[in-house]
């Protein structure tokens, strides 16, 4: 369809002008014509008059010609226009019916009214009753289920290992002993035989467990949400009692890391936005610690948060092997049953599922595959296996870890033990401004970011590296920030800069002093009595 | 106005923006505006609109996540409820209905505005069926023709044939869609109830290949003995309003002038005729204020728009965990879980009740409503208690503002004759929704259409800065921020370098213009012309080419006023040589629009527009006064870092203490040779040039003029204290009465305490009160003062001309042995 079909035509302003003589003015107007550039066009008529007439006040009545003039010729041309599309559709010139499919289709997908009535999908239905029914006195209830449940799962895990560390104790003398008699009774095929007989039966019993543990999982999950189902229906029949507890108390309670410091810091150039920025030195996994793990107030924040509008996040970095994230972490959220999303295995191997289906699309813009293919030729296993680059993250969702309601595996293959440079153009830190930007489209409004891009000190970090890089990370955040404000979601409240745990105090001192010199630390308001 | 009055009511609608795909940047290299904030800009220009065939737009709200609220009034109930509840109608009535569809139309046609989405839904009838409304009809304009938004603008089965194909703009596919509502209406049937959306979608195609689309419709609807009995006028005007070639359609000020309208406008013109008649007692006073302002006070009664739509389900709260992406990739493209349905458009309408509103001011006594301003007898003397509470409370409370409101709208209907009432009542307070125009008249505005002939357009010199400075310009501000506001800012600053030859365009006139704008974002002129005279007011010559002069002696008189109000600060920041050079000159040239959001700015100007030209001064050293403990234990470098980016000031404070110092402070201390002079200096005054920039930056401490002494001895002697420093001989045989002689060569400069003074107890003769410095040499007078600052004594100044000028005031002041 052409719409964008213009037309020039010639205006002619006669007038008489200050000594009474005929003049004429003209200019060429294009239509469509916006009536937003109507003082315009007076305005360069005019200049082709004496400035005298403009005291004289002649811009009244050019005004008012010209917008005569291009009311009438916007209105034929319009006219010309349609009656020129319509000509050609009624001469079966226009593709009709891919226009009724269009039109169709953009009805259907954007109003209410004719979109095909799904109703709210069970994850909703149940995250309503959840979050309902946490802000009420079954809090403690609930709480107790999830650990009775954890306490479950952690003792069968538990069980598991010992078993498993007996079998292997046995399998081990018995294997010593055989090595022992080696060439004296047994051959070395014996061995091997047994080698592959230990394997089978240890794989068997981990087997044998893991499906237990799976369908007893499964088992928890349906349990605990039938449980919260009728909770709520129940609740329905007795008045809603407030909830014992806030919503945005503290969500560190029971972690300490080893150092940490806090900041009030206000962005903008006029108008301020107050944000916390926290530094600490801490082991991510700390972050991602088993819920349950402790008697702690923990779960009940992260109950309370989970279906609300401040959200936690932390940003875990990740090599692009696979959809693959930190052993460690998927070790603590397999602590206990995740009742709310997917078990974690699940969940990356459907991001992997994705991961796959988007490459397929993604092969046709051919510019960037050619990173791909490097790093495809240096694992050459994984060939055709396609996977995330540098900056590209992935997100699973959790309910039983301590401090993230959902976690930012940010792909980053910087090699360890050689740090390098990079910029802030480097895609890791592009990376982050996505994670931001997410986050503030999401109500995510605690992040923790790895302040060093680096979960672990290396040999090679010097003092002045670090430095560097904390500066750059500290630069982009607060650039990131600042840009948020206009983004139009949810404001980041906390902001926390994790250092490795194994950093040293000194180092840390010096890092933590960096932030109130780039991010403006707030003054302390003093009210002074000005009276006396 | 009366009974239509009854069913008013307001309502609010909402939908979403598109969101801009990825993350893209525009052709200058900046991020793109979202969407909620264009189309925020784009619909100021609706809430001019009033027309009684025209609902008002009353509010554009912007929520999280590019949520958009539009507030407007609203009407009775829909022409598809009246339709159904009273089948069927007369043909007088249908008549009715047409024609104030069309008076609408028309009206937005001459507004070059279109609507777009006429159906039944968006036409309002009062609850007597007599009076019309289009309702909504703005959506079309402020979503810039629906590229601000995902969805579709209009219903299918009203849309012309030439809008399916995407031709968009044209006011004849609006008298399409009005013809098609009629038919409705008098062939008693509902367009196309069963068909599939694409079958709708064909059928009105097929119109174009047809002729007689009336005909035709009634076929398909099986009364055709409707069509044939119709009424044969309008049957023919049907027709001709449903031509498939829209040039064959009528406009819709032809429409009007059709023969068949004669008898509903003798109709109408009847009923107004009697609506002025009629006795407007029943309707609550409240109703007969206008409509911008009901709703304002609606927000102020805690009607909160975003409450009443969640309490509808139309605005649902969605887990927002559950629509996380899944991967997101470097580009920005990310894999998520579908969209929920609760993004969706959906076109339902929530009214916003006024009950308790009007429950709230009906205990009100009428003369609050109307206050009547020169009988005597009725003094507008409400709520003078609540003058004591702190500003931000009085903002916040009804009774209060709507007091306010109504007595500034009554003074300004009658300004100019009412400036002198308008300035006392502002110097209380001026209430935040007439700002605007207040403030206007508080510069002395008057409206004259010069602004239109200026020219904004032609290029000149300055528009590169002017580009590069406006998309910085108080952009977390959405009416700034928007394409409008960009627009709206170039002409005005155009406009003002244009009008002003001799100045030329400095970094910081955006930041000045930005608080006028905002205030009045649909009015240009009065924005323009507010600036225009606010310029020389406070900063006159500022805006030379070669300013230095003006602001070297401003800034001069800037710690000229430091020492006097601050002497220890002042001691202090000129020891670690923290000049005001080095920080003051943005807040001076802005007036402190550059370092202040918009919301202080309001406040503090709301003061300054009632001082001179010496208040900025004042503001200055009441931020210096509020970081004076900082400030004092800060070095050089401190100081620097503290005012690059100027912290957080408590707004009232700083306005409190501003005014203090610029009331005690008397006028002739503030003098500089480049402000406004407007009446002949008095000859015991400072004469305009007689203070140079050398003197202002040798002496530490301001002069002051003879006059001021006089005044000061005369009406308040307790506040002042003169310190004779001629010899014991000369003082013995003239001085001024209570005046303190300190012989100047009995004092020993170096040893900066007041107890080394000859004097007994100087500190309680000179504390709290102005302190005049007097001698026939005027060095001992500058010396001397320089000492005091040092001694921390506040409110010195320096007599000019020494004490001979104090012979020639008449009537005599000196006593004399």
């Amino acid at each position: 369809m052409d719409t964008t079909a213009t037309r020039s035509l010639s205006f002619e302003y006669h007038y008489k002008n200050h000594e009474g003589r005929d003049c004429t003015s003209q200019l060429n107007i294009t239509f469509p014509f916006d009536q937003e550039s109507l003082e315009e066009c007076v305005t360069q008529l005019m200049s082709q008059m004496d400035p005298m007439m403009r005291y004289l006040d002649e811009n009244i009545s050019l005004e008012k010609q010209l917008q005569e003039f291009v009311d009438m010729e916007h209105q034929r041309f319009l006219d010309d226009h349609a009656e020129k599309l319509l000509n050609q559709a009624a001469n079966e010139e226009l593709d009709l019916e891919a226009i009724v499919r269009n039109t169709e289709r953009l009805y259907k997908d954007e109003l209410l009214q004719f979109a095909d009535r799904v109703g709210p999908s069970d994850a909703d239905i149940f995250a309503q009753s959840f979050h309902r029914l946490v802000h009420s006195s079954s809090l403690e209830e609930i709480l107790k289920r999830e650990r009775t449940y954890a306490k479950v799962v952690a003792d069968m895990t538990e069980h598991m290992d010992n078993e498993v560390e007996t079998l292997n104790n046995s399998q081990q003398q018995e294997m010593d002993s055989q090595i022992n008699q080696l060439d004296i009774t047994t051959t070395s095929d014996d061995i091997n035989n047994l080698l592959a007989q230990q394997y089978t039966t240890q794989n068997f019993v981990r087997k044998r467990y893991e499906s237990e543990l799976e369908a007893m999982m499964g088992h928890q999950k349906n349990e605990y949400r039938d449980w919260i189902t009728s909770q709520v229906s129940q609740m329905f029949q007795v008045p809603p009692v407030a909830t014992p507890l806030g919503n945005r108390s503290s969500m560190f309670v029971s972690q300490q890391p080893s150092m940490e410091e806090s900041f009030t810091i206000h962005l903008g150039s006029q108008l301020k936005h107050m944000h916390n920025i926290r530094i600490l030195s801490a082991n991510v996994t700390e972050l991602c610690s088993p819920l349950h793990a402790e008697e702690s107030l923990n779960g009940l924040n992260m109950a309370l948060g989970l279906y609300s509008s401040s959200l936690c996040g932390v940003v875990v970095l990740t090599p692009s092997i696979q959809a693959q994230a930190n052993k460690n972490i998927i070790k603590n959220a397999n602590k206990s049953t995740e009742f709310h999303f997917e078990q974690i295995d699940v969940q990356l191997e459907n991001i992997e599922k994705q991961i796959r289906s988007l490459s397929t699309g993604d092969s046709t813009t051919s510019s960037n595959s050619s990173s791909t293919e490097d790093s495809a030729t240096s694992s050459p296993t994984k060939k055709q296996v396609p996977k995330l680059k540098t900056g590209d993250f992935f997100i699973t969702k959790h309910s039983n870890l301590s401090q993230s309601h959902c976690i930012f595996h940010l792909i980053s293959d910087e090699p360890i033990n050689s740090p390098s440079e990079i910029n802030s153009r480097h895609p890791v830190i592009l990376g982050l401004r996505n994670i931001l930007k997410t986050a503030s489209r999401h109500d995510i409004t605690t992040l923790t970011i790895p302040a060093l891009l680096r979960h672990e000190m290396s040999e090679d970090m010097t003092v002045q590296w670090c430095i560097r890089r904390a500066e750059l990370v500290f630069k982009c955040a607060k650039g990131f920030m600042i840009e948020s404000a206009s983004w139009g979601g949810a404001e980041l409240s906390t902001l926390q800069l994790l250092l490795p745990d194994d950093i040293s105090e000194s180092l840390f001192t010096t890092l933590a002093g960096m932030v109130p010199s780039v991010f403006h630390v707030a003054n302390p308001k003093i009210l002074v009595d000005t009276n006396k | 106005m009366t009974g239509r009055q009854e069913s008013r009511r307001l309502c609010a609608v909402t939908f979403f923006a598109k969101l801009h795909p990825g993350d893209v940047c525009g052709s200058n290299g900046l991020p793109l505006t979202p969407n909620s904030i264009a189309i925020l800009g784009r619909a100021q220009k609706l809430k001019e609109l009033q027309d009684e065939h025209l609902c008002q737009y009353l509010d554009v709200i912007r929520g999280k996540h590019e949520r958009t609220i539009v507030v407007s009034e609203y009407l009775g109930l829909s022409l598809e409820d009246y339709a159904k509840r009273n089948p069927p109608l007369s043909l007088a009535q249908i008549l009715r209905i047409f024609y104030q569809v069309a008076c609408g139309i028309n009206v937005l046609s001459q507004h070059h505005l279109v609507a777009h989405n006429l159906e039944p839904k968006h036409v309002l009838i009062s609850d007597d069926g007599r009076r019309i409304k289009l309702f909504n009809y703005g959506l079309h304009h402020m979503t810039k023709g629906g590229c601000y938004v995902p969805f579709p603008i209009g219903n299918i089965r009203y849309m012309s044939p030439e809008r399916l194909l995407g031709l968009n703009g044209n006011v004849k596919s609006d008298v399409w869609a009005l013809a098609m509502l009629v038919v409705e209406l008098v062939l008693q049937i509902e367009l196309w109830p069963k068909l599939k959306l694409s079958n709708v979608i064909r059928k009105i195609l097929a119109f174009g290949r047809s002729n007689g689309v009336l005909e035709k419709i009634a076929r398909e609807h099986q009364c055709y003995e409707r069509y044939v009995s119709m009424d044969k006028d309008l049957r023919q005007l049907l027709e001709s309003c449903l031509q498939v070639l829209p040039k064959k359609r009528p406009l819709p000020q032809e429409l009007l002038k059709q023969p068949i309208f004669e008898s509903v406008l003798a109709e109408l013109k009847k009923e107004r005729d009697q609506e002025i008649q009629e006795n407007q007692e029943h309707v609550p006073l409240l109703l007969r204020c206008p409509l911008s302002q009901i709703y304002h006070l609606w927000q102020l009664a805690g009607g909160d728009v975003q409450a009443e739509l969640k309490k509808e389900g139309l605005i649902r709260s969605e887990a927002p965990i559950l629509g996380l992406p899944q991967i997101v990739r470097l580009s920005g493209a990310s894999v998520c879980p579908g969209r929920s349905q609760a993004q969706l458009m959906d076109d339902r309408v929530v009214p916003l009740r006024l009950k308790a509103l009007l429950q709230r001011l009906s205990r009100l006594p009428a003369d609050v409503y109307f206050p009547l301003l020169h009988s005597p007898r009725f003094p507008a003397h409400f709520a003078r208690e609540l003058q004591a509470l702190p500003l931000v409370i009085r903002e916040k409370d009804i009774e209060y503002q709507f007091q306010r409101v109504r007595l500034f709208t009554r003074l300004l209907q009658g300004y100019p004759h009412t400036a002198e009432q308008l300035r006392r009542e502002a110097s209380v307070d001026v209430p935040p929704l007439l700002r605007g125009p207040i403030w206007a008249a508080l510069l002395d505005v008057v409206p004259n259409g010069s602004y239109c002939k200026i020219d904004k357009f032609t290029a000149t010199s300055t528009d590169r800065q002017i580009e590069v400075d406006i998309p910085r310009c108080h952009q977390y501000d959405e009416l700034l921020s928007s394409p409008d506001g960009h627009r709206k800012l170039r002409r005005l600053l155009k406009a003002w370098v244009t009008a002003h030859p001799q100045y030329v365009y400095w970094q910081g006139l955006d930041s000045l213009t930005a608080p006028f704008l905002y205030l009045n974002f649909n009015h240009e002129e009065l924005a323009f012309l507010s600036l225009f005279k606010f310029i020389p007011k406070y900063l006159q010559w500022f805006f030379l080419k070669d300013n230095s002069a003006v602001i070297k002696e401003y800034l001069s008189k800037f710690s000229q006023l430091t020492a006097f109000h601050e002497p220890l600060l002042a001691q202090h920041l000129a020891s670690i040589s923290f000049i005001p050079e080095l920080f003051a000159i943005p807040w001076f040239l802005t007036m402190f629009s550059h370092v202040f959001p918009l919301h202080k700015i309001l406040h503090l100007w709301d003061k300054l527009m009632l001082g001179d030209s010496s208040y900025p001064l004042f503001i200055g050293i009441a931020i210096l006064r509020q970081l004076r403990s900082t400030l004092l234990s800060s070095g050089f470098n401190e100081c620097i870092l503290l005012f690059s980016d100027l912290p957080d000031i408590v707004m009232e404070g700083c306005v409190l203490e501003s005014q203090k110092m610029y009331e005690v402070t008397p006028k002739s201390i503030t003098h500089r040779q480049h402000a406004l002079h407007q009446q002949q200096p008095h000859s015991l005054d400072i004469g305009v040039t007689e203070v140079e920039l050398k003197h202002l930056q040798l002496e530490q401490c301001p002069r002051i003029s003879a006059k001021d002494v006089q005044a000061l001895l005369l009406y308040s002697p307790s506040e002042l204290a003169l310190v004779d420093l001629r010899s014991v001989v000369e003082y013995g045989r003239v001085y001024v009465p209570h005046s303190i002689n300190i012989p100047f060569a009995t004092v020993q400069l170096g040893d900066q305490r007041l107890e080394a003074l000859p004097v007994a107890n100087v500190e309680t003769q000179l504390r709290g009160r102005i302190v005049v410095c007097v001698s026939n040499i005027h060095q001992h007078s500058v010396e001397f003062s320089h000492f005091l600052v040092a001694c921390g004594i506040q409110r010195t100044c320096i007599l000019h001309k020494g004490f001979n000028v104090l012979h020639s005031i008449e009537p005599n002041i000196l006593i004399s042995n």
